[in-house]
């Protein structure tokens, strides 16, 4: 054992060139098979979506054959032209932005507000107003449509943009993750600004907020999807074009007796667009906000 | 003076709740009363309660084979979600936690399931799943009706909502690997552990916080799946994809029986409710009370 | 955490019990409103005579989207555009049928109101009985109009001698062959009955060269037409047209029993597989040249052929039976225009004119050559635009002469809880051909759900 080890300097400046070679060899053949992973899980992953967008692109009487058809022969944009103009699609966008957009203002400002309460101050009964308000969570929400219909229509709101909107401004999953949020702040943060004669609005808005813009951030991007994509609510209340948001919308390429799928496809390809155009601009602050701290309680 | 300062300084904490508060008394807790109300009564085709049953419409339902059928196939099918979704964020988190180019194309491509509607979804797994003309049957080269033969058509729902609910699991489990310190792996390798086992011995385990988070989460929005169903095969064939909510919609808006429905959606909310008890105590459990 | 959690729950127990008396006072407040409502509702058939419209607009609902849909906007164009009263139509499309009937219903109870509304056949005694509507007789009688309207469509929109709603959108299910599978395999003529498929099903498979004989969806249509077809009712009390039906006469009457034997012999020798569930699943498989037969509503020609666009020649025969002695015939299926009463007779006589408007052989001709829908009036037999469009669609004959084959005797049940029985009739189907019961017990099954639905209905909706 003695004798083998006598190696002179040069060798092993070889052998350590060597294993240096070895290991950037081994790394590259890991993040080789890595990314060969990641095409194909993303492939699968993908393979819905990419499969209607070339569908959109079909005439219809290339969907309906029995032979493979993978990527449209002759592809044509006349399915998107159609269903522009069948409906008012445009009006259905903007619509959805507003209301939207609305929702997600309305559920940042009252659920930073309720979290801030709920973290920052005491009162009696904080922990049953929390609980109460998780709970909500578990309601299904088939079991409150019927009456939350009537009540909008007693107010004479059916067909308005606060039908839509309203009922929404606030979220138990926003005053969740607000709250998660605020548990990385040291209490003292509070307690020396309060001490500075730091009132509890002003408290909010100049200090809370510029730390809490990656929460904010994650909140605005969920939030908006999920408004994005609502569907049995603006269903029931919006009763005129000119209220309609998408996902109902596009409902109207459907007809009874004349179903045309090519069509339909291509109407959804383009309500897709924003949505997943929002999700990849915000998903940077969406991780960055819904994970410093959210859920490691 | 000051005592009326003070006052008012006891009721600022509430003043932040307020708007809050008053969305959920509004939209939230009085519909959901007036749902335990309705839920008491036969309802006329209006949905006004007409007739007072009492538990009569509970007990209807406790009776009816259908009802039951129901449970069973809420419960598979949230089984299935709950799998799938975890699984595929699962793989794509792991695949995308150690950096290489081209990572920020695939970390998005894994989360965008999450921005697409369920309806929009559905109609594009309607037209893939379709026995003639569908992308599946064609590739597979099978004669499958998917979702018209009672053996497939709840799997296939549950694969698509499964689907649509990895997005938000992929980007929960990524930021749980995301804080796991390195070094706990370094020390493993030193110990030559191999990649299989280091995934089982370390990652898993310090996963599991969020493991189950997101099986919380996972659980309560499988339960509410609706779009999906509605579109792709209408609680059929015969029931077997009449999840508990689809079956709540059709007693609703459809039969016109909001007694029934009413009462349909206070079990629902009570076996959610009982999950997620029984969870927060195996959790509790676990980690030796606390 | 056990703790909070439990005291979450105990919370919102409290909490619910607290408002559970603020929800029994709300709903005594909707019942009033309805009380007043039937109260109020002493008809009101105004026409253009009685009064001034001019500047009057009415809120039409209607059901038809897509291709359908576009027609439906020209032709209230073209109204707003034409009349002479200054009369102004707002059309709005309210989804599917049963979205749009549903939408009429709790708009009753809100403030969204219709002054006309497009209502699916099925839907015809749920808005007979609700005293929201103004039967288009009276302001037949009171205008002393005359319109030739098709005597097969009108029957089914005719209770006790009154025409109750207008009929506009009407079609019937025809039976689409594949004629070029046909050709191959030398059959001259389609199919009538369900015997006949079997006989030339093998035929059609080694010499056509068809990998499915019939693409049969399980529409709950198709079942109430193949009872038209044996001449059998579906309820009693006259098939419900005398007074509201108080149970199902399928199962006694064994015409449901016939049909269902028929379809699941065709299923098991694998003529007619499973192809899912709906109008429209059946079409698919026809449209790309999979299956030899389809049956389908004539309003879906246009779509066939355009999907699929000249791959091969498409025919069109006569809705086939389920037995041989079958000696019934068609009833329609679509939807009428019902008027509802909003108290304001301008409102009611614009909504005549508009009606008028809509039926006028000029409009059905239109119509039908845009949609596939019948003309409903026979008067647009003599248009133009209809001579073009039957020249064009050799087709569309069929459906027309299977229409005039009929009788008014066949015209179809009226069923209060229509769209619920419909869908039992197709689940219990589904369970059926899915080997989970025999027909026998289908039909019980079926006869029992829809029983229990009507007595129910009956019993909260009592007057």
């Amino acid at each position: 054992m003695a004798g083998q080890n006598v190696i002179s300097a040069e060798k092993l400046k070889e052998l350590q060139y060597r294993m240096n070679l070895e290991a950037k060899r081994k790394r590259q053949v890991k993040s080789g098979l890595l990314i060969c992973g990641n095409v194909i899980f993303a492939l699968m992953i993908l393979a819905p979506l990419l499969y209607a967008v070339s569908i959109a692109f079909m005439p219809s009487s290339e969907l309906f054959t029995l032979d493979l058809n993978l990527v449209p022969k002759e592809p044509t944009l006349n399915n998107f032209i159609q269903a522009l103009q069948r409906i008012p699609l445009i009006r259905f966008v903007l619509n959805s932005f507003l209301v939207a957009g609305l929702i997600t203002i309305g559920q940042i400002i009252s659920c930073s507000l309720a979290a801030f309460s709920l973290h920052f101050l005491d009162f009696k009964g904080k922990n049953v107003v929390f609980m109460l308000i998780m709970a909500t969570m578990m309601l299904p929400g088939e079991a409150t449509i019927i009456s939350n219909y009537l009540t909008i229509s007693g107010w004479g709101w059916l067909d308005t943009y606060q039908a839509l909107i309203v009922p929404y401004l606030t979220s138990a999953m926003g005053i969740f993750l607000f709250r998660q949020f605020f548990q990385s702040f040291p209490m003292s943060l509070y307690e020396s600004a309060k001490l500075d004669g730091c009132g509890n609005l002003r408290f909010i808005i100049s200090i809370l907020l510029p730390l809490m813009k990656s929460a904010i951030g994650a909140m605005a991007v969920y939030t908006f999807i999920n408004a994005w994509n609502m569907y049995m609510w603006p269903l029931l209340v919006t009763g005129s074009d000119s209220m309609r948001t998408v996902q109902i919308g596009i409902g109207m390429l459907d007809s009874v007796d004349s179903q045309s799928l090519t069509l339909m496809v291509a109407g959804v390809v383009m309500i897709i667009i924003p949505s997943i155009s929002i999700f990849i601009v915000g998903q940077k602050q969406l991780i960055k906000g819904m994970f410093s701290g959210a859920v490691k309680g | 003076m000051k005592k009326k300062q003070s006052f008012l300084k006891k009721l600022e904490p509430y003043g932040f709740l307020l708007p809050c508060l008053a969305v959920f008394a509004v939209f939230l807790f009085y519909p959901f009363a007036k749902t335990i109300y309705l839920s008491l009564f036969k309802t006329n085709k209006m949905g006004q309660a007409k007739i007072f049953v009492g538990a009569g419409n509970y007990l209807d339902l406790l009776k009816s084979d259908s009802f039951y059928n129901s449970l069973v196939v809420t419960v598979i099918f949230v089984i299935i979600v709950v799998f799938i979704s975890m699984t595929l964020g699962l793989i794509g988190a792991v695949l995308c936690n150690r950096t290489f180019p081209g990572i920020r194309f695939f970390s998005t491509a894994y989360a965008l399931p999450m921005a697409i509607a369920s309806a929009s979804a559905a109609m594009i797994f309607k037209i893939m799943l379709h026995p003639s003309v569908g992308i599946i049957n064609k590739l597979l080269g099978l004669d499958i009706n998917w979702v018209s033969d009672n053996r497939y058509a709840l799997i296939c729902v549950a694969v698509l909502t499964g689907w649509l609910n990895s997005g938000i699991n992929f980007l929960y489990f990524s930021a749980g690997l995301s804080n796991i310190d390195d070094s706990i792996y370094e020390r493993a390798s030193v110990d030559g552990a191999n990649a299989v086992q280091k995934f089982f011995r370390l990652t898993i385990p310090n996963l599991e916080p969020i493991i189950f988070y997101t099986l919380v989460v996972d659980i309560i929005q499988a339960f509410q799946s609706f779009g999906q169903v509605k579109i792709l095969t209408q609680g059929g064939p015969g029931e077997s994809t009449n999840l508990i909510v689809y079956s709540i919609y059709r007693d609703a808006f459809f039969n016109y029986r909001f007694g029934t429905a009413a009462a349909e959606s206070i079990i629902l909310f009570l076996i959610i409710m009982c999950l997620t008890l029984i969870m927060f105590k195996v959790e509790g459990k676990g980690k030796g009370g606390n | 955490m056990k703790k909070r959690l439990t005291a979450a729950v105990m919370a919102a127990m409290l909490a619910v019990t607290a408002f559970t008396g603020c929800g029994g006072n709300s709903g005594n407040v909707t019942e009033d409103t309805t009380a007043e409502d039937s109260a109020k509702s002493e008809n009101s058939a105004a026409v253009a005579g009685d009064v001034d419209m001019n500047g009057t607009e009415i809120t039409f609902w209607h059901a038809m989207g897509g291709v359908n849909g576009e027609a439906m906007e020209y032709l209230v164009d073209q109204f707003n555009k034409e009349n002479e009263y200054g009369i102004k139509v707002v059309s709005e499309y309210q989804g599917s049928y049963d979205d749009a009937l549903n939408k009429l219903k709790s708009a009753q109870l809100g403030n969204m109101g219709a002054d006309l509304v497009q209502v699916y056949d099925i839907g015809t005694r749920f808005m007979i009985d609700s005293d929201w509507i103004i039967p288009i007789q009276d302001f037949m009688d009171k205008d002393d109009y005359k319109v030739n309207l098709e005597e097969n469509i009108a029957a089914y929109y005719t209770v006790n001698n009154e025409l109750y709603s207008m009929p506009f959108n009407s079609s019937t299910p025809i039976l689409y062959y594949n004629a070029d599978m046909f050709k191959a395999a030398g059959i001259d003529a389609a199919p009538a009955t369900f015997n006949e498929i079997e006989k030339i099903s093998d035929a059609l498979k080694t010499k056509g060269g068809a990998k499915e004989v019939i693409s049969l969806g399980i529409y709950g249509w198709f079942f109430e037409q193949f009872l038209c077809k044996q001449g059998l009712n579906y309820a009693d009390n006259g098939n419900g047209r005398e007074s509201a039906a108080t149970a199902v006469e399928f199962d006694s009457n064994g015409g449901a029993l016939q049909i269902l034997e028929a379809w699941k012999k065709l299923y098991d020798e694998g003529i007619a597989p499973n192809v899912g569930r709906g109008g429209d699943a059946g079409l698919a498989d026809f449209s790309s040249g999979k299956a030899a037969i389809t049956l389908g509503s004539t309003a879906s020609l246009k779509q066939i052929l355009e999907d699929v666009n000249g791959k091969f020649e498409v025919g069109t025969a006569y809705f086939p039976a389920t037995g041989d002695d079958d000696k019934g015939g068609v009833s329609i299926g679509g939807a009428s225009l019902w008027a509802l009463d909003n108290g304001d007779d301008k409102k009611a006589a614009a909504t005549w004119e508009f009606i008028k408007f809509l039926v006028s052989a000029e409009s059905q001709a239109y119509w039908n050559a845009q949609t596939g829908y019948f003309p409903v009036t026979t008067d647009a037999y003599n248009e133009e635009i209809f001579k073009n469009n039957i020249a064009e669609y050799p087709q569309f004959q069929t459906a027309i002469d299977q229409l005039h084959d009929s009788a008014p005797q066949y015209a179809g049940a009226l069923l209060s809880v229509f769209s619920e029985a419909r869908a039992t009739v197709e689940t219990e189907i589904e369970n059926m051909l899915n080997g989970k019961q025999t027909p026998e017990e289908a039909v019980e099954k079926m006869a029992s759900s829809i029983n229990a639905a009507i007595e129910d209905y009956n019993l909260v909706n009592e007057e």
